[in-house]
């Protein structure tokens, strides 16, 4: 079976490496992608259009935005998802027994964590604020945000970092970052741009149009970050405790 | 309406975040907010289809965030394209949609009591997933709404039970693999045209002359076989059934006549749109072998289809050899087999949805999909059995039914290609459909057992008590979704001319050959 298996991949890989012998020049101004309008525009136009310096962060956020909300819907989804599987498949399901670990927290590694966690939390927020100029943004501190408290779950137990961000509360946090990111996007097509126009919030905030894409891109990165903080901490709970919620590695 | 278009994701988006909120104030706020969400969803679709055939060159371009075209270079921003294809398309989808909300109320509470926040909320995504994949206008935005619609695909097969949860995971690795093979495409295509944008792409390789270059060539194979994969064709269906079986009711209901059906739509919109007509067909070798295959998957589909014995099942390989037939029709290079596989997916979106909401009230009823429970069922609930039969007459191609009419143009483009091995997997296929349903025809109206031995006491005995074939109908909130997609069947079936003259002028811009020599 492995062999079988193995075919389809020695044709893939070698049809793969067949489509490279046609790749554009390193380099090379005359390639159809060098002379394409896009990129030169993204490399010349970022600053003019958003006042982002940046250039990664405008096209994530505003450029493509339409593509960044639904990375975060997806995230939301996987949340629900796990929750919707897990929730309560393994009710009356014996624990498996090698999950139990009777240990009381190691005072080391408390101490340590103690110490780590302040200041992975205010990084996550320097992360996301500072996406603009450096790189970082929502995902990144989101993550950064969620890992604090997997960790806080991994050297006490889950309940203590329960009792820090209650698992009740995470799908609440993860929509309303949902809510924000269209609800950006919603005012600025109400104002009478098109959807995620950010340009248009110029009317209602005391800035220019430029300005104003600056700083909603602010406003959508923050909707990213509560929607992965959450939702990586959602996964963290439910998939180490099959759904129970209880205990956990 | 200015921003109809935009509606028509806005309102199942937010709809979902405040259905999934709804578990905080009162759970039965999931069902109205659900279906008011979609009814607006549907208006908005219904807007959009008026507005682009109002439209002077028959589309609707909708620049998101702002980066219009006169200012802008195209591809900077993300682009909606809403030509006639893709605003009948999702019209189909968003009314799909609204029939199955309405629908779902009773099973969503049965079969996953206290999840149905979660349920609704990944239900609208589905829709918004589907919805938006049939408007893009960007190669890699439609991999990201290709991934909300299998991921919130995976979630609402899989909240069903342990099975189901199984047959998920196989559906999981072929869906990511497939998924990732189109991703590998479009980055192929990237390096090469350096847009994303799918009008951009098709303009870069008519100005550069790309056609022959190894690394389309290559994006184009990726692409193909990716969403090969994600449609169930015949050698990579294997998810398709186990899935759609196990799934809860009102999944199947919602995805059966939908997911493959788009995926579809994708491949359509890759031939025509992004790779053009003459790369696709006349500087592959697809052309050549395609129809080939689609005889294979289609014969083994209906054998397979042949050999079940219980309804869903027989359903879901019935899915197998309708995405066959579409798939032919796009590739025996014909003007007309494009218009019958345009007009197959809308006709085949709604008979599959007659069938499914037909037998999840079996389900619901008898408690079986199996033959062997469905003896009697037509002095029971006779409205159901029409509906539902009314689907399987269209599946079969009877007339005036719409399946009738884009069968006929399928077959009128095998004709005129010249693609006879088409034609005859074709009515082959159509006489597997007629045994198929003219068994359970029997199974439901006569008292006849697995061997053919007569049950009853003669003429009009069912060999039944009283109770059992007593006039039991479904709960009415169950019987107008279908009632309602019967009488769509009909009405697209009578009206067929209206919508085969919007798929005309939509293929009027390529230039397809028509297989008929003009003096």
């Amino acid at each position: 079976m492995k062999f079988f298996s193995l075919i389809p991949v020695i044709v893939i890989g070698g049809l793969l490496l067949w489509a490279g012998q046609d790749f554009p020049k390193w380099g090379d101004v005359e390639s159809p992608a060098s002379k394409s309008p896009v990129s030169s525009h993204f490399i010349a136009n970022t600053g003019v259009d958003t006042e982002v310096p940046n250039m990664v962060t405008a096209v994530l956020a505003d450029y493509r935005g339409f593509d960044t909300m639904f990375e975060t819907v997806v995230v939301f989804i996987a949340g629900m998802a796990v929750i919707a599987i897990l929730r309560g498949s393994s009710v009356g399901r014996p624990r498996r027994k090698d999950h139990e670990v009777e240990a009381e927290p190691d005072l080391i590694v408390t101490n340590t964590v103690r110490l780590i966690v302040p200041v992975l939390q205010i990084f996550a927020f320097y992360v996301l604020a500072h996406g603009h100029v450096s790189p970082g943004g929502g995902f990144q501190g989101g993550v950064v945000m969620g890992a604090s408290f997997i960790l806080i779950a991994l050297s006490w137990d889950l309940e203590k970092a329960m009792s820090r961000f209650p698992i009740e509360r995470c799908l609440f946090v993860a929509a309303m970052g949902i809510v924000l990111y269209g609800g950006i996007g919603l005012l600025s097509m109400m104002l009478g741009g098109e959807f995620l126009d950010y340009a248009e919030l110029d009317k209602i905030l005391p800035v220019s149009r430029e300005m104003a894409r600056y700083h909603a891109m602010l406003g959508v990165e923050i909707g990213v970050g509560f929607t992965v903080a959450s939702i990586m901490f959602v996964l963290y709970a439910n998939l180490a405790s099959e759904g129970r919620l209880k205990q956990g590695l | 309406m200015e921003n109809a278009i935009a509606w028509i994701f806005i309102f199942p988006l937010f709809g979902s975040v405040f259905v999934a909120l709804s578990r905080y104030v009162n759970i039965k706020l999931a069902y109205p907010i659900s279906v008011l969400s979609m009814a607006g969803a549907f208006w908005a679709g219904v807007e959009t289809l008026r507005q682009a055939m109002a439209s002077p060159n028959h589309e609707i371009s909708y620049l998101l965030g702002g980066w219009t075209l006169d200012l802008f270079p195209r591809g900077v921003g993300i682009e909606f394209r809403a030509d006639l294809l893709a605003s009948l398309i999702v019209l189909i989808v968003l009314g799909v949609g609204l029939i199955v909300t309405v629908y779902s109320k009773i099973h969503v509470e049965k079969e996953t009591p206290n999840k149905e926040a979660i349920y609704y909320s990944l239900m609208l995504l589905q829709i918004t997933g589907l919805a938006g994949i049939c408007l893009t206008g960007d190669a890699f935005n439609l991999y990201v709404l290709i991934e909300v619609a299998a991921l919130t695909g995976y979630g609402l097969i899989a909240i069903g039970s342990n099975r189901a949860a199984a047959a998920t995971f196989n559906y999981l690795i072929l869906g990511t693999i497939g998924a990732s093979l189109y991703l590998l495409g479009v980055g192929y295509l990237y390096i090469k045209t350096g847009t994303l944008n799918m009008v951009g792409i098709q303009e870069v390789i008519e100005a550069n002359g790309l056609t022959d270059s190894a690394t389309m060539q290559v994006a184009f194979v990726l692409i193909g076989v990716g969403i090969l994969i994600k449609m169930a064709f015949f050698p990579f269906h294997a998810w398709l059934p186990n899935a759609y079986c196990n799934a809860p009711t009102t999944t199947s209901c919602l995805l059966a006549p939908l997911v493959t059906k788009v995926m579809i739509y994708v491949m359509i919109r890759m031939v025509l749109t992004v790779f053009g007509v003459e790369f696709s067909f006349e500087s592959t070798i697809w052309v050549s072998w395609m129809p080939w295959l689609v005889v294979i998957a289609i014969i083994c589909a209906a054998f397979l289809a042949l050999s079940q014995r219980e309804i869903k099942r027989m359903l879901a390989y019935l899915i197998v050899a309708e995405v066959g037939y579409m798939v032919g029709g796009v590739w025996i290079y014909n003007y007309y087999g494009l218009i019958g596989s345009i007009f197959h997916i809308i006709s085949d979106a709604c008979m599959t949805l007659c069938l499914f909401l037909g037998t999840g009230i079996i389900l619901h009823k008898c408690k079986t999909t199996h033959f062997d429970g469905i003896r009697g069922l037509f002095s029971k609930m006779p409205f159901t059995m029409i509906g539902f039969f009314v689907g399987g007459f269209s599946i079969i191609g009877l007339p005036p039914t719409c399946g009738f009419f884009s069968k006929w143009y399928l077959i009128t483009g095998g004709m005129v290609s010249g693609h006879w091995e088409y034609l005859v997997v074709l009515m082959f296929s159509t006489m597997v459909m007629v045994i198929l349903f003219f068994r359970l025809i029997e199974r439901i109206h006569l008292a006849v057992d697995e061997s053919g031995k007569n049950l009853g006491k003669g003429h009009g005995d069912l060999g039944l008590s009283r109770e059992q074939t007593r006039f039991d109908e479904a709960p009415l909130i169950m019987l107008i979704p279908l009632l309602v997609a019967a009488a769509t069947v009909i009405v697209i079936g009578i009206y067929n001319q209206e919508v085969v003259n919007q798929i005309e002028t939509f293929l009027q811009a390529y230039d397809l050959p028509t297989g008929v020599e003009y003096e």
